[in-house]
């Protein structure tokens, strides 16, 4: 407005002033095109990270944990800047797969991976990723039973409850490269091509170990503590957190931690019930959500807490990680013989979802979820209700195809 | 039995009081022998000459035996004894790069367990089980076979649950009637694991003898499985239908919907039938004014 009174010093009339102003073009609004200008390069633009989405509900930034069904289950995915930590099942059969099936998701997408065990060798477990679905041959091997509510036949039409039938199917195929979520063949491998072209870290606690000869006394385990070190490295040298300024494309940092909490990460928690180092463990968690809430990542962390001897421990666990995911296999216990159980191999338990900038977060109606490996998907179902038990006190779990 | 030893990695042999584990490890170590391996011996509950009883001369040469027995805690001060103590040990052990297929034998791991801490020794165990995957570029073929002896009856919980997730093999030793029997479940990377009942007995020279199994009528097994539990069985309402009772159902027409005969019947005023009637008594406290509904209200 300044500029127009000085242009307009000459004239008193409106008309000239109105003609100065739309000949200098100087207006108070500007349009905000886009332009190829570098000033503001990322600042409305968060969805521009590949493999990511805004929630929904709360606009929360969420990236996809490699099942969709899971995804569907957690309210759309797993926010950035959280921690999933997935309760392993009794021969970490299920959970090392859910793992990789989140390292593949970063892997197709594009992320960063960091990648820490103290089991196996990163580089190993990389290479023992599944391979992704990205074509229409996937539509002939999915199941055809997807069950309405309400039928104890799946064959006859719905005559009372009609208007279910007019529901949509539920979304079961495989999606392209760009969108959300993809679907994967447990069954095949990663091509070695993505997994090369992908940028990945590497932290093999045992060769960390024997590196260092003076342990000097500290509150966390030893393992944890390089863990977090490493951690932060990474995060601060690739500039995920914001401080080194990142001239090109944001990107995603996904960790994966496997196995933490057992006696190979220097943890007794598995050992003993009264531990001297209870507290590593949970100070651990807290310095790792503290550093991924400062920075554009997501982690996942499978733990085996059924060899956890002080329940008190899985409780405060529970309680500082953000999503909590149990896995219950049926090998080796009675359900597997059980008839309700026969398509399935064990059950899903949704322990915890977190209330992200939120005062109620979304828990699903669903609370018995069963899932299966099929030859070459995981997939989580609500199984059906084909035999009602009212007198047993199992679970009921009802038909929900999500794969 | 092939298959404990097949498949490498740690296998844990879980004994107790009335089914002993030492004779089924030198049975196992004297196959391992047998086959041309290295194998070695880290002895911590009985003595060399005990261990070594009832092996012949050529087994006893090829084994290397360690001996933590004699003295323990380094006492003695003679260099006899192994540099580090126990831990020491199984951690020289890690660092042979010996080409061909090796075989440790731990006797015992509750030994172990006993004198370090759980994580140190589990830490080591997997070490062991993982050191032909150490830099070398290649992975050969032979695995690291660890044969550990536990007694089960010695630890609690915790150390168990850590061992057996650590061990591709478990081996528990039970038995019935004099006749021992191995229960063994084994875990192949990402495949679920397998079980397996195995009867066997051990010869004086340390040779397996597979059996069948104990005669049939010592068998304890009182009465057959029980059937699988039907969840329909004890259900208060009709799960099943007979066919008349699904003919009347499918035939039955819904209240909603709209037939053509419904459809006939409403617009089609029936001259012949009474039409309906009302019939009502009206109230004392019946407002009878349809103009004013709200008269009889008290504002």
């Amino acid at each position: 407005m300044a500029a127009v009174a000085t242009c307009g010093t000459g004239a008193g009339s409106t008309r000239s002033i109105v003609a100065t102003t739309s000949k200098n073009n100087v207006t108070s609004f500007q349009r905000k095109g886009p332009r190829a200008s570098g000033t503001d390069s990322g600042c409305s633009r968060l969805v521009s990270i590949a493999g990511t989405r805004p929630s929904v509900r709360n606009g929360q930034l969420l990236v996809s944990t490699g099942l969709p069904a899971l995804d569907q289950l957690l309210g759309g995915g797993l926010a950035v800047g959280t921690v999933l930590l997935i309760e392993e099942d009794k021969y970490n059969i299920y959970s090392s797969l859910l793992f990789k099936y989140f390292l593949a998701e970063g892997i197709i997408n594009g992320h960063t991976l960091l990648v820490a065990s103290a089991k196996e060798d990163p580089a190993d477990i990389l290479q023992e990723l599944p391979a992704p679905l990205l074509d229409d041959n996937y539509k002939k091997d999915l199941d055809e039973d997807i069950c309405n509510h309400q039928t104890p036949d799946s064959n006859i039409k719905m005559k009372i409850a009609w208007r279910y039938q007019l529901l949509p199917k539920m979304e079961s195929g495989p999606v392209s490269s760009s969108r959300f979520g993809h679907y994967y063949d447990a069954s095949k491998r990663m091509p070695r091509e993505l997994i090369e072209t992908s940028k990945w870290h590497g932290f093999f606690f045992p060769e960390k170990l024997s590196s260092t000869l003076n342990k000097e006394p500290c509150s966390l385990t030893h393992g944890y503590r390089r863990l977090l070190q490493f951690i932060q490295k990474v995060i601060y040298e690739e500039g995920f957190d914001g401080s080194n300024p990142q001239k090109k494309q944001k990107n995603i940092l996904r960790i994966g931690i496997q196995n933490l909490g057992s006696p190979l990460w220097g943890d007794d928690i598995c050992c003993t019930e009264n531990c001297d180092n209870s507290h590593s463990l949970t100070k651990f968690l807290y310095v790792l959500r503290g550093l991924l809430r400062t920075s554009l990542s997501a982690c996942i962390i499978t733990m085996p807490t059924h060899l956890i001897q002080n329940r008190a421990i899985i409780a405060r666990i529970t309680n500082l990680s953000d999503t909590v995911v149990g896995l219950e296999s049926f090998i080796g216990s009675e359900r597997e013989t059980n008839p309700l159980y026969k398509d399935y191999h064990g059950l899903i338990h949704i322990r915890q979802i977190p209330r992200l900038n939120n005062l109620i977060y979304d828990v699903s109606d669903v609370k018995d979820l069963a899932f299966k490996l099929k030859r070459k998907l995981f997939t989580i179902e609500i199984h059906t209700q084909k035999k009602f038990n009212l007198c047993i006190e199992e679970e009921k779990n009802v038909d929900y195809n999500t794969s | 039995m092939e298959s404990v030893l097949a498949l490498g990695g740690l296998v844990l042999l879980r004994d107790s009081v009335e089914w002993e584990g030492r004779s089924l490890l030198k049975a196992l170590v004297k196959k391992s022998a047998l086959c041309g391996e290295q194998v070695h011996i880290l002895g911590c509950e009985v003595s060399e000459d005990e261990f070594r009883e009832g092996f012949d001369s050529g087994i006893n040469g090829r084994l290397i035996y360690h001996d933590l027995f004699r003295d323990p805690l380094s006492w003695s001060r003679t260099g006899e004894a192994l540099p580090g103590g126990p831990l020491g040990a199984l951690q020289a052990m890690c660092r042979r790069t010996d080409p061909g297929p090796f075989t440790i034998a731990l006797d015992s791991l509750s030994w172990l367990l006993l004198h370090l801490p759980c994580t140190a020794v589990c830490q080591a165990l997997c070490a062991l089980s993982h050191q032909h995957s150490r830099p070398g570029g290649s992975c050969p073929a032979e695995p690291v076979r660890v044969l550990g002896l536990l007694h089960e009856e010695l630890h609690g919980p915790g150390p168990l649950g850590a061992l057996s997730s650590l061990a591709q093999t478990e081996v528990t030793l039970s038995g019935a009637l004099g006749q021992a029997s191995a229960h063994i479940l084994s875990r192949r990377p990402r495949q679920r694991p397998a079980h397996q009942t195995q009867w066997f007995s051990i010869l004086p020279d340390f040779s397996l003898d597979l059996q069948g199994g104990p005669p049939l009528e010592s068998q304890p097994h009182p009465d057959p499985h029980t059937p699988p539990v039907d969840p329909t069985a004890r259900v208060t309402f009709n799960l099943h239908l007979s066919k008349k009772e699904k003919e009347a159902k499918d035939s039955l027409t819904l209240p909603f919907q709209f037939s053509s005969e419904k459809q006939q019947a409403l617009l089609r005023p029936r001259p012949g039938q009474a039409t309906s009637h009302i019939f009502y008594e009206p109230d004392a406290y019946d407002d009878l004014d349809q103009e004013d509904p709200d008269d009889d209200l008290d504002v």
